[in-house]
């Protein structure tokens, strides 16, 4: 079925100027999960952040595991819309607007688990480079000042990585609206024409954040990582963090993607624009994401195994034998022996199959932060000081309800701006559908019926 | 002269009795956790001694080990300090600025020693135990991270004498509160600077030892090794 | 502002239409650069879109980068060389730990310029007011004159016509 210009804008702004009773639910149900969220966090911070189960050794657990587990999330953006608008991949048209939204709500949900895990929050300007007359000066030495500095140009790169695109789409909904939603879409879209030269200026900017942001991706999830491995704790002190958290975010990231594109394939009707070809390409990232994590968690744990440290061995038996083992081989389960089969096969890499896939991998990721975490913190150097952790009722709710922020921004975010980027679809519809970025007037005439990038399978005359 | 704090322990003599805890939570104003939050391992401890032991009862082979903050010269707790509370002093203390601990807790996991304590919750004293809080040390409240100091305000009441008498300090003019109540005189304290200080002549014994030496932490806490396992039945 | 103006459905027919008027400027009498373009999406490969094509961003994001970098090295080595604290014999000004801070901040950099160059390059934001025409979005591309001499407005519509133009329309930028 030929989609024209009309339809698509038809069908993508349906969801602005039009509310289900399910959407409202479901905004209903998250604002209580964020509640409840709420109420912890405010109990937590008058009591004292003792009614969290973290204890000697074990001083980070949850609250740690948590901020890893998003800011790893996040990089579901960055690889897709980033490294794809580089790489000039015509299917990640429908796919980048809900990448970046999630980069954008999973930076700000991981940047608030720093704030408040620790024990006075009501001082975390300090690590702020501010002249003050007290002598404070946050230590640049230290893997926190370098978190800071890291998360904080990260979400400066992704907002702007996803405010640009969607000006030109902010300006469609102002001309289709009324009243007072017209005047703050207005102010939204900047006053944006439709110019060539907004255009190509557009065009160029997006392209230099694309290259400006992979570098960014990269060091943040790095410098996360070096929050451990900088320390001599035993499996901490491992140089191959950096690679290994990088790949597992994008892997946690591209999964979360595809559950997040497959409910709002079913839930804003968007049949016709996420298509099985989406998920099916995604699938085949994910897969490769897999077997890279499958890579490098065997390199790690093989080296380790092989080294034979008595230290290192506490910690890698504990995770492999002894009572962290069920968490452990869940994780392997979920990241692995579940997700590869489903996703080699062509027959099984269909939107169902990548969903179930992803669900299992969004649970593994999750344990394997959890893993990396609290073993080690349980089995140092000095068999005396080893001890054990169990969350309290104020850690898991913190973290069901930063599941539930996540869903909330991410409905909220639906209602307010559309999902998928109508003009980019646009472009995916001329004849030479879409350029790259040429530096020179190019030819007059176009260039004919020459697809830039792999030929999509599925897409209409 | 500049000082360089040290403390050398002989493991010959400790006999395990924990008079050194005790003390060192009278001087320190140290919280008690409770049963409960003991449990849950919410112990705040400056010093801890460790019991090993092989065989049971009635030959067990016991070690006691007092662990306290070894004042590492190549501290793994200074570097990531995001706030520069745990930094280092020119006297060669690992020193722990209260004031500027926001609690990331980071320096308690980057501690091999697992010697850092945290303030999980505001300290309370049950009466009339509020009353024998040491008004030289200040009572930390929740969210801040706190350690053994090497009784830092011993250590400046006395300089500041000697130096408002104009003399040197001499050795075991003062000491820390551990060494001080310790019964069998295992614990010593003192200037590693000063060649002829009771302190030096342990650390560089050729019995002494340093705990988790290998991690090039540089630790300033010296032990001194028995020979071999003590039999409990012979003292 | 005032623009008298035609829808063309394909980008061939809007270049012809284009080219017709640059031609017919003189002899209209209009400033050349008061031809409006406006279309719902990027047309690449044609002469009407890429004549803005230029490297200037990117060298004003390299500007950036050095400008954000520069930052970063003043902010970690020289506050920290104004300020020593006694490190006990951790180095004052470690460039490896500073470096990270200082790319931080040169990307930071790279990516705030890139940001007011778009906005300055595609005038925004944009206070003035926009041409609206709900077929736009449609996929159709506008071009016209703006504030075109009365005099010779009969003949600029018949131009307009000529190129391949259905219909020829009026209107006046709204807020």
């Amino acid at each position: 079925m030929q989609r024209t210009a009309e339809q698509i804008e038809k069908d993508l702004l349906r969801p602005i100027f039009a509310t289900s009773s399910r959407y409202k639910i479901a905004v209903a149900l998250a604002t209580c999960m964020v509640l409840a969220g709420v109420c912890a966090l405010g109990y937590q911070l008058w009591e004292g952040i003792g009614v969290w189960g973290i204890n000697s050794p074990v001083f980070w657990a949850f609250d740690i595991t948590n901020f890893v587990f998003w800011i790893g999330i996040s990089h579901a953006g960055t690889l897709i819309s980033a490294i794809l608008r580089l790489c000039n991949a015509a299917w990640r048209r429908p796919v980048t607007r809900c990448a970046e939204a999630i980069t954008v709500f999973s930076i700000l949900i991981g940047a608030c688990v720093p704030l408040f895990h620790v024990g006075r929050p009501w001082l975390d300007f300090w690590m702020i480079p501010y002249p003050s007359e007290r002598g404070i000066w946050p230590n640049f030495r230290s893997p926190l000042a370098w978190d800071f500095f890291a998360i904080s140009t990260y979400f400066t790169g992704s907002v702007t990585f996803l405010y640009l695109p969607t000006i030109p789409d902010f300006a469609t909904v102002r001309d289709n609206a009324k009243g007072l939603r017209k005047k703050i879409y207005g102010l939204l879209a900047l006053g944006w024409q439709g110019t060539p030269r907004q255009w190509q200026r557009l065009e160029i900017a997006m392209h230099i954040m694309a290259i400006a942001i992979v570098p960014v991706a990269v060091s943040v999830h790095t410098i996360v990582s070096w929050d451990f491995s900088m320390t001599l704790v035993p499996m901490w002190h491992s140089t191959i963090f950096g690679p290994y958290f990088v790949i597992g975010a994008i892997f946690s990231g591209i999964a979360a993607l595809i559950l997040t594109m497959a409910l709002l394939r079913k839930f804003l009707h968007l049949e016709e624009y996420l298509r099985p070809l989406h998920f099916n390409n995604l699938g085949k990232l994910l897969l490769t994401t897999s077997l890279l994590w499958f890579y490098f968690t065997f390199a790690e744990r093989l080296t380790t195994w092989y080294g034979n440290s008595p230290s290192e061995m506490d910690v890698f038996w504990s995770s492999i034998r002894a009572n962290f083992a069920p968490a452990f081989w869940t994780m392997v389960v979920c990241n692995f022996v579940i997700p590869v089969p489903i996703l080699s096969v062509k027959k099984f890499r269909t939107i169902t199959g990548t969903a179930i896939a992803s669900s299992t991998i969004i649970i593994g990721m999750w344990l394997e932060r959890f893993l990396i975490i609290v073993p080690a913190l349980d089995h140092k150097f000095l068999h005396f000081s080893w001890g054990s952790y169990r969350p309290t009722w104020v850690e898991d709710t913190l973290m069901a309800s930063s599941f539930g922020m996540m869903a909330l921004l991410y409905l909220l975010f639906s209602k307010a701006v559309p999902m998928i980027s109508i003009w980019e679809l646009k472009v995916g519809l001329q004849p030479h559908g879409g350029g790259v970025i040429t530096t020179a007037p190019t030819i007059r005439k176009p260039r004919g019926l020459v697809l830039e990038g792999p030929l999509p399978t599925d897409v209409p005359e | 002269m500049s000082h360089k704090w040290g403390l050398a322990v002989d493991l010959d003599r400790c006999t395990g009795c924990e008079a050194c805890v005790v003390a060192c939570r009278a001087e320190n104003n140290i919280p008690t956790a409770g049963e409960d939050q003991a449990a849950r391992g919410r112990t705040i401890q400056w010093i801890r001694v460790e019991r090993t032991w092989e065989g049971d009862f009635p030959n067990p082979k016991v070690r006691f080990q007092p662990v306290l903050c070894q004042q590492c010269d190549a501290a793994p707790c200074e570097p990531v300090c995001p706030t520069y509370a745990s930094y280092h002093t020119e006297e060669g203390l690992n020193g722990q600025v209260y004031n500027r601990c926001i609690g990331t807790r980071f320096c308690a996991n980057a501690c091999p020693y697992t010697v850092r304590s945290f303030n999980f919750f505001n300290p309370a004293w049950e009466k009339p135990l509020n009353l024998q809080l040491n008004p030289d040390v200040s009572v930390r409240s929740v969210g801040i991270m706190e350690k053994c100091t090497f009784c830092v305000q011993r250590i400046k009441s006395a300089e500041i004498l000697a130096e408002s008498e104009k003399r040197e300090l001499k050795d075991g003019e003062f000491t820390t509160a551990c060494a001080q109540s310790c019964a069998s005189k295992a614990l010593v304290f003192g200037d590693l600077n000063d060649p002829n200080s009771e302190v030096t002549r342990m650390a560089t014994s050729n019995r002494a030892t340093k705990l988790l030496g290998e991690l090039g932490t540089k630790p300033n806490v010296t032990y001194l090794e028995r020979g071999t396992w003590q039999d409990a039945t012979n003292s | 502002m005032n623009v008298v103006y035609a829808l063309f459905a394909e980008p061939d027919a809007a270049q012809q239409a284009v080219d017709a008027l640059h031609a017919a400027s003189a002899e209209l009498k209009f400033d050349e650069r008061k031809i409006v373009i406006v279309s719902g999406e990027p047309h690449e490969g044609y002469d009407f879109a890429d004549s803005h094509l230029t490297s200037l961003p990117y060298v004003w994001a390299a500007v950036g980068a050095a400008t954000g970098g520069l930052c970063g090295y003043l902010l970690t080595t020289l506050s920290q060389k104004a300020y020593p604290i006694v490190t006990g014999g951790m180095p004052i000004t470690p460039p490896w730990t500073n470096g990270i801070i200082i790319y931080e901040l040169t990307m930071l950099g790279a990516i705030v310029t890139t940001l007011i160059t778009l906005l300055r390059g595609a005038r925004l934001p944009n206070f003035k007011g926009v041409i609206k025409d709900p077929e736009i979005w449609l996929g159709k591309i506008l071009v016209g004159v703006a504030d075109p001499p009365d005099a010779t407005r009969a003949q600029l519509e018949s131009c307009l016509l000529q190129a391949g133009a259905a219909q020829v329309k009026e209107t006046s930028t709204v807020h």
